[in-house]
């Protein structure tokens, strides 16, 4: 049996629900030219499909949000903007309990809980709004970035300052504590020359 | 290091032939040594080499290309490039998305086939003008909360939030280039095929267009197809939106449906004779 036959065969055997066999059949027998993408790309997996969600590394947070686990709702924005800020729902407010937030490492949500502590509310549930743009869409990209800015702020260490800085800091403050005490020894002696002299005198 | 050595291995081949070095075979560095030499008597004196008069002598000089008032040669010719580049520069007519979602709920496009510049020009609504330098249509935001249509559409341009706009309803998005022979072929199919002409292939895009064209994030038509397939994850995330398993779609053959870099038609080789008349497609032969 020729590939041909076979091909046309396995076709025919497969479901061809909605796309005509025909266009299938195309498809399976489908043109190669010489700038086809398993030519440019030899060794990539040519299908598209949905890669799943990047592992989290233990301490540092990977970037990625599961969008179950947030609460988005929307609503009106404010400001000007006539008939379509009257009517359009805009603004978004993404909303979720920052304590069982599992996709946030847990010394960064252990952080974040002290730090934005005040920034609860009763049930404990953290919320970030948006309204900076007329798109709904756009709005959410920018709650879900200043979500992310929140959290890596957390993740920041600050770089301590290194030996020269150190060094360059205590030469300054012996100068100035040099220079002040100079400048009190020099008032003084002033002051003791304006005064008779005490004591014995050579 | 090795570069250094062979300089050196130079500098001593070239010793052996040379003659003996000499205070009068030297010669110092070039600008190591300045002029030291005063103007007086004769030569350097009198006027110390600033000519009579004028500017130059009064240090007061002309700045250069100045003709003592009349039009400089550098201001004679005025430079008003209004119209530089432009038969080099493309246009993309813009279709927006609500423009895309009303075609698409009053059915003037077929969304069951994959969408391209032959689909939306035979729809009648839209036209394009290759001569015109329009290289093809490229898709707008205006619309972008209110799209919900899944297509499989193949544009010339479209930004990152359209392409979060088709992708979050389970759509495929895809740039392609056409040359503007493909382009005249596609914007009337019908007209075209009449001729009676091989179909030719498609030409790359031009050097400017390759770098949009090989990049994942546009959803080019020449980029990875891993990598497109790891960028739409990373849009879902930028975006906020779950991203549809496309596997487990029951169109997953039409939504993945592509054309090759040198095909016009899905379905039809390029160098393939169509004959609307006998309705018959005459091929090339197989050596």
């Amino acid at each position: 049996m020729n590939k041909i036959t076979r091909a046309f065969i396995s076709v025919l055997r497969q479901n061809n629900s909605g796309y005509s066999s025909a266009t299938l059949l195309g498809r399976q027998l489908s043109y190669q030219s010489d700038l086809s993408l398993d030519k440019i790309y030899p060794n990539a997996r040519l299908q598209l499909y949905t890669p799943p969600p990047p592992p989290g590394s233990g301490d540092k947070f990977n970037g990625y949000i599961p969008m179950d686990k947030l609460e988005i709702s929307y609503s009106r924005s404010s400001g000007p903007g006539g008939q379509h800020v009257n009517t359009v729902n805009t603004k978004v407010d993404i909303r979720f309990k920052l304590a069982e937030a599992e996709w946030i490492p847990t010394k960064t949500r252990e952080k974040l809980l002290q730090v934005l502590a005040n920034k609860l509310n009763k049930e404990g549930y953290y919320f970030i709004k948006s309204d900076l743009t007329r798109s709904q869409q756009m709005n959410l990209a920018d709650a879900l970035e200043k979500l992310r800015t929140v959290i890596r702020a957390q993740e920041v260490e600050p770089v301590a300052p290194s030996e020269e800085t150190l060094e360059k800091l205590r030469r300054r403050q012996e100068k100035a504590a040099r220079q002040r005490l100079q400048l009190k020894r020099d008032r003084s002696k002033v002051k003791a020359d304006r005064r008779a002299p005490s004591g014995v005198d050579f | 290091m090795a570069h250094l050595r062979e300089s050196s291995d130079k500098a001593l081949k070239l010793l052996r032939t040379l003659p003996r070095v000499q205070i009068g075979n030297l010669r110092p560095n070039p600008n190591s040594k300045q002029n030291d030499k005063r103007g007086r008597a004769q030569h350097g004196g009198d006027k110390h080499g600033a000519g009579n008069k004028g500017s130059g002598q009064r240090q007061n000089f002309m700045r250069l290309g100045y003709e003592t008032g009349n039009q400089a040669f550098y201001m004679r010719f005025p430079y008003e490039p209004y119209y530089k580049g432009h038969h080099m520069k493309r246009e993309y007519p813009p279709i927006s998305l609500l423009q895309l979602q009303v075609l698409v709920d009053t059915n003037r496009i077929d969304v069951s086939q994959p969408v391209d510049i032959a689909t939306l020009c035979n729809s009648g609504l839209l036209s394009l003008k290759p001569a015109e330098l329009q290289y093809g249509f490229q898709l707008t935001d205006e619309g972008l909360d209110n799209f919900k249509a899944k297509i499989n559409i193949e544009v010339q341009h479209a930004s990152e939030a359209v392409i979060a706009a088709v992708e979050r309803n389970g759509g495929v998005i895809r740039t392609a280039y056409y040359d503007p022979r493909s382009l005249q072929i596609l914007a009337n199919p019908k007209k075209w095929f009449e001729k009676g002409v091989p179909i030719p292939q498609r030409m790359l895009p031009p050097q400017d267009a390759v770098e949009y064209y090989t990049d994942a994030k546009n959803r080019g038509y020449l980029a990875n197809p891993e990598e497109i397939s790891k960028e739409r994850l990373v849009l879902a995330q930028k975006y906020g939106y779950e991203l549809p398993r496309i596997e487990d779609d029951a169109d997953y053959e039409m939504l993945t449906a592509a054309k090759d870099a040198r095909q016009l038609f899905l379905g039809l080789e390029p160098g393939w004779l169509v004959n609307l008349v006998d309705k018959t497609i005459v091929k090339l032969k197989k050596t």
